[in-house]
């Protein structure tokens, strides 16, 4: 399991775990406003990758979600902190 | 004239003040990712700096980001991820003309992937070491100006940073250092956020020393050092007449400037164009 970001205000907090399949959890403040962009952005960025994927956003703009999905997602490839 | 007056602080892996950071009108914004953000959250704050170097609108601000000090196994990973969108590097406890070699190495690399213009460094002068080599750290071409900061300097001393009358020395040495080789001087922060009177004096006597400008960590003292650091009335209106009559000679091809009769030469105009920088009157 790897995880990017925080819950706090602004932001958004990412996790990553090994699964045999691919599955995308999106859990927003926003929901109804932003829930189908967020879970957009997050099914865009994480194509390739074969695993569970959770967000959750704490109101964050979606530079700062992008950057925390990135973030996950090297993680989740091994790359050293 | 780049103004740097204030540079504000903002911690690097905080997306909620990031995100605000060019709201204030300060000179320079400081994302940073050294001593504001905890070690297991390095990683995902250079990221996060990097995307909001590309997205967030900073105004008028210079963007700014403090990597982690080059005895670190931070550094290079800062540069490599942000270095790019940056406009100034400004880089903890340099301590010799050699530091800033080794980073502006590395910089030079990744400025040729990217295809980008040459980054500048505004190194922070920490130690004994580094002061004692701040003359020859200033001299580096990709340096624009020197900071310095006392944490450090005064655990090496053995005083107490709040009594140590040598930080006036250290003061006037990052003048010195910085102005001999043609860079700004900027002095370090006023860490009492709630007192505007003390700030003001600070900022009033950091200008008097030299200095170009403080750091800033709260967004409300931006206004007050840059009222501090306004030029009196009747120096701004010295400094446009003299101004005035240098493009009037200019103008009539004339190589020597005299204004009521007295001769006006170069330091006197550049410190009349700074004044007016300074008071924002283009």
């Amino acid at each position: 399991m790897v995880e990017a970001g925080t819950l706090e205000k602004g932001d958004a907090h990412v996790v990553i775990t090994n699964a045999d399949k691919r599955e995308i959890a999106v859990k927003s403040k926003l929901e109804r406003i932003y829930g189908d962009a967020i879970r957009k952005t997050v099914d865009e960025m994480t194509s390739h990758i074969v695993g569970k994927i959770y967000v959750e956003d704490m109101g964050a703009l979606d530079w700062v979600i992008r950057a925390r999905i990135e973030a996950a997602i090297r993680k989740f490839r091994g790359e050293e902190q | 004239m780049n103004l740097r007056r204030t540079r504000l602080y903002i911690p690097g892996n905080n997306p909620h003040l990031v995100e605000n950071a060019g709201l204030y009108g300060a000179d320079c914004v400081i994302l940073d990712l050294e001593d504001s953000v905890p070690l297991d959250q390095k990683f995902d704050a250079r990221i996060l700096v990097k995307y909001s170097l590309r997205n967030v609108d900073f105004g008028r601000s210079e963007k700014w980001v403090r990597i982690n000090s080059p005895d670190t196994p931070f550094w290079k990973a800062d540069l490599e991820e942000v270095l790019p969108y940056v406009d100034v590097v400004n880089v903890p406890k340099v301590e010799s003309y050699e530091d800033v070699e080794m980073i502006s190495e590395i910089m030079d690399e990744i400025e040729d992937k990217h295809g980008v213009e040459k980054r500048k460094i505004v190194p922070i002068i920490e130690t004994l070491k580094g002061l004692t080599n701040a003359r020859e750290i200033a001299n580096h071409p990709r340096v624009v100006a020197m900071a310095w900061g006392g944490e450090d300097l005064t655990a090496e001393l053995g005083i107490p940073k709040k009594k140590a009358l040598i930080l006036d020395h250290v003061r006037a040495e990052i003048v010195i250092a910085s102005k001999s080789h043609g860079k700004m001087a900027l002095d370090t922060v006023y860490s009492n956020i709630r007192d505007e009177e003390g700030l003001f004096e600070y900022a009033r006597r950091a200008r008097y020393m030299g200095f170009d400008g403080v750091g800033v960590l709260h967004p409300n003292q931006v206004e007050v050092v840059h009222r501090a650091f306004r030029p009196e009335e009747k120096d701004i209106e010295e400094a446009k007449k003299i101004v005035e009559a240098a493009e009037k000679a200019m103008k009539e091809g004339k190589g020597v400037i005299s204004l009521n009769g007295r001769m006006i030469d170069k330091p006197v105009l550049e410190r009349a164009r700074k004044i007016l920088a300074f008071a924002e009157v283009d």
